[in-house]
């Protein structure tokens, strides 16, 4: 987020695209709703499916699965039609207006009411209460990054901000809600292919001797790795022969999951590291028991850039290793010894090594709610919001995208859309949240959400059990009825193994992120 | 009538804690005022209100009640002697209202029971609202009470004004901490009594919200709108003192199994939800209607007084503004 949580609370306009933030960030949603309530904040959602929190919205825009960059270039078309743009800000703040103006030109409301499936006035309302208020955040979730054109939708969005001046200031900004407690820290640490910890990249050659320094060696690859997706179609090719993966279930998350676990099998040797075995430590040679949150100690960093102290709270179970010792053990049996004591002392190297996070050091974290970075030195108070008065390249870039169709529209042969999501109750593939009872009790199974009149069509009542099939496999599902979900677009979860939604699914991926679509055209059938 | 220094309290909670195991309002951290065993929180002195209710020392959140193994089933009754300190009015007042069904004759639950007669109570009266979400007298209370305590404190200042209520309150006032009382405190007691009713300012209107309901007035529109901001995580009923709903299950140990019981909430869909999928409370909204109609509807019928002590306390933790307060206030806007 370039906001902080806390300054939800004075936002004037809310403008919510593919984030289903009811169920999958609650507390942050009960903040717009608080603010909706009390403070007559506005709120518009973009969201296919009338989700809990498009029910609360001003203005809801169902728009068609993955026409994100037409809706949001149409807003932008609009906005500067009418003269809403932010004519100060551009001029001092950012670059390559002009070229975003010709491409914006051609996203006329007619166009891209068609593409959308948005009406014209109601395109015109939203741009307008986004354009002319004050304080307007954007938030977005994976309704925004998994696509294709992932890249060109996070872009789009930081165009309208930029248009418009909303951004760079407290309760206005581009803000991504990240749907794991701490992905926002791995990525931070460098868990990615091509940086190293606080985003420094391994081309560099400048950082790469600073990392060889920092760590006592002097051949670290100054080339980027391969992204998860990339992996999965090496391994396919026989270029990698082994895999060790920790506290991910690819077995199931990935899209296309029969095909991810055909070269999981595949390969020489792999190793799985989790709390739980999960479907991929079952295809492991070797299993690494590691122990959870609670018996351990550590930082997370939130959706807010936030870093937090999490303390132990229960003995290591027996058998089990914190992720930490493990690595270090392995490390050190290759032959690079590693040598911490505890999560303070990595903690002092990530001080050392990572100048975003040089003043968030455990004494800091120890007495306080956390800090969020940049935080550049013991003296700073943290960062609650980023871009104040210049951006972090200096002037914000317009980087005008076009709208491309999503890999897989529905046709004759599989007429429906299928876009997959999560419910509150569960966790992703159910790993941790589908052993705890309650939980199951309310969501003990997957189901596929449909709209009355395509389920008339179909002959359907609610519970009725469909064969729904994709390009690469088949799946039997119960039909849930609902008006939530517009006709001819279907929805299910992948939190279920005996019923794995994503075996369906495309594994078609953002050219630059490598981010999966996973939404895919799916016949249906009374069985 | 007795006197006790405030200094003293924690003196005469510590030589208590000889006897008995003490609980009292204390600090988790600085935002979290709980009922804990003396010491495991930081004790200032403050009473005010706690974010959960007393109804923990009787009815904890997770409680072991049978262990079983191949042959041998024990029933697991506490048999600790307690002593709540600092509890408030609408809570003791809860704590007598729940008694009705969980020492039921007959149908008594064990482990609630052997709680209940293990339990001292030190109420501490309101001079004014601990919070600005208290409304008991707008609920039919009063922030001190006539009788069901065994011990209650009225704050004059330095010290507080004891007053015994119970055989075992009558015992425990003579104490040395407590010193007699003097002429004047009982005249202070009524004026501390009659400055508490003035002070509550907070009055929802729950008399006229109980009609709108008796009347039927409140529509499944009127629920759904409601629970469309619902967020379903159930701290309206876990921080609520009349709230006793529980699930029960049973976990392996060393040597057999044990049964837990922990609290449960009637908003989740689960609760309701029958082996065949049917449920009889299929939306938020109607579950959000039958929560509420418990208490200000059902229990009205059945026992001729609210379920709802007016203690605000799911008004100050429900995160999007849906507690009894808001409730009361959007059936008086129908």
């Amino acid at each position: 987020m370039t906001n902080s949580i806390g300054e939800m609370e004075d936002a004037e306009v809310f403008f919510v695209i593919g984030s289903n933030t009811t169920e999958q960030h609650p507390l942050i949603a009960s903040r717009m709703i608080r603010a909706v309530r009390e403070k007559n904040a506005k709120l518009i959602v973009a969201d296919p499916r009338d989700t809990k929190i498009a029910k609360l919205a001003t203005i809801h825009m169902s728009h068609s699965v993955g026409s994100d960059v037409a809706l949001l270039n149409g807003l932008m078309h609009i906005i500067i039609k009418e003269g809403w743009e932010a004519s100060e800000y551009i001029k001092t703040r950012t670059e390559n207006f002009e070229k975003l103006k010709e491409v914006l030109e051609r996203y006329t409301p007619e166009r891209v009411s068609e593409i959308t499936g948005i009406d014209k006035a109601v395109l015109r309302n939203a741009a307008e209460i986004y354009a002319k208020s004050k304080k307007s955040m954007i938030l977005y979730a994976m309704g925004i990054t998994q696509h294709v054109a992932g890249t060109d939708n996070v872009k789009s969005c930081a165009n309208l901000a930029m248009l418009t001046g909303h951004v760079g200031s407290p309760s206005m900004g581009v803000n991504p809600l990240r749907g794991q407690s701490n992905v926002q820290g791995a990525c931070d640490m460098g868990a990615l292919p091509n940086v190293y910890s606080g985003y420094q990249p391994v081309t560099d050659q400048r950082i790469k001797g600073f990392f060889e320094e920092a760590w006592g060696v002097n051949d670290l690859s100054d080339k980027a790795g391969l992204t998860l997706t990339d992996m999965m179609d090496a391994g396919q090719r026989g270029d990698i022969k082994a895999m060790y993966i920790m506290g991910e279930n690819p077995a199931m998350s990935d899209p296309d999951s029969k095909h991810a676990r055909k070269v999981l099998r595949n390969l020489d040797f792999l190793v799985v590291q989790d709390i739980f075995l999960t479907e991929t430590a079952k295809l492991a040679n070797v299993v690494l028991p590691a122990s959870s949150f609670a018996e351990k100690m550590g930082t997370y960093t939130n959706t807010e850039r936030r870093v937090q102290l999490s303390r132990q709270a229960i003995p290591v179970l027996d058998g089990t290793m914190p992720d930490w010792q493990i690595i270090c053990k392995v490390s050190s049996k290759a032959g690079y010894t590693m040598n911490y004591d505890s999560p303070v002392d990595i903690l002092d190297e990530i001080n050392r090594v990572t100048p975003s996070y040089r003043g968030i050091t455990f004494d800091r974290l120890n007495n306080s709610w956390g800090l969020q970075w940049p935080c550049p030195d013991e003296k700073h108070d943290g960062t609650p919001f980023l871009h104040k008065d210049k951006f972090a390249r200096g002037l914000g870039f317009f980087d005008a995208r076009e709208y491309a169709p999503p890999p897989e529209v529905p046709d004759e042969e599989f007429p429906f859309q299928l876009i997959t999501g999560r419910v509150g109750f569960q966790f992703h593939t159910g790993t941790m949240t589908r052993k705890v009872s309650i939980l199951e009790r309310e969501e003990p199974r997957a189901f596929l959400e449909m709209n009355p009149k395509d389920a008339r069509r179909l002959k359907l009542i609610n519970g009725s059990k469909v064969a729904i099939e994709s390009r690469r496999g088949e799946l039997y599902l119960p039909v849930k009825i609902t008006n939530d979900i517009p006709e001819k677009v279907v929805f299910s979860t992948f939190h279920y193994s005996d019923q794995n939604i994503n075996d369906l699914t495309i594994n078609a991926v953002d050219p630059v992120a490598k981010i999966p679509e996973f939404s895919c055209a799916v016949s249906i059938r009374r069985v | 009538m007795k006197r006790i220094k405030k200094d003293n309290v924690y003196p005469f909670l510590k030589e208590m804690e000889e006897t008995r195991d003490v609980y009292c309002p204390q600090w988790l951290n600085d935002k979290d005022l709980l009922f804990l065993p003396l010491g495991d929180g930081k004790f200032d002195g403050y009473i005010g209100k706690t974010t959960v209710s007393a109804k923990s020392l009787l009815f904890p959140q997770t409680e072991e009640i049978i262990s079983f193994g191949k042959e041998i089933v024990k029933k697991n009754t506490d048999s600790r002697n307690t002593l709540a300190f600092g509890i408030r009015p609408c809570e003791m007042k809860a704590i007598e209202f729940t008694g009705r069904f969980m020492t039921r004759e007959g149908i008594t639950d064990p482990h609630y029971q052997s709680k209940r007669e293990g339990m001292i109570s030190i109420v501490v009266a309101c001079n004014e609202p601990p919070s600005d979400t208290c409304f008991c007298l707008d609920a039919g209370g009063k922030p001190y009470l006539d009788d069901g305590f065994d011990i209650q404190l009225f704050d004059a200042g330095d010290y507080y004004i004891a007053v015994s209520g119970s055989k075992g309150g009558e015992e425990m006032l003579t104490f040395d901490k407590f010193e007699q009382a003097d002429e004047e405190d009982s005249k202070r007691v009524e004026d501390i009594k009659k400055r508490s009713l003035e002070s509550q300012v907070r009055k929802p209107g729950m008399k006229k919200a109980i009609e709108t309901l008796k009347n039927g007035k409140a529509s499944n529109e009127f629920w759904d709108k409601l629970a469309s901001r619902c967020i379903n995580c159930g701290g309206c009923v876990y921080v609520c003192p009349t709230c006793t709903c529980f699930n029960v299950y049973d976990l392996p140990s060393s040597d057999g199994y044990l049964r837990y019981r922990s609290w449960d909430a009637c908003l989740h869909a689960g609760f309701t939800m029958e082996t065949s999928g049917h449920n009889p409370r299929p939306t938020q909204g109607s579950r959000l209607a039958r929560r509420h109609e418990h208490k200000l509807k059902f229990d009205i019928i059945n026992y001729g007084e609210s379920g709802c002590m007016g203690c605000g306390r799911c008004s100050d933790a429900c995160p999007v503004g849906l507690g009894a307060i808001e409730i009361i206030e959007e059936l008086n806007n129908l």
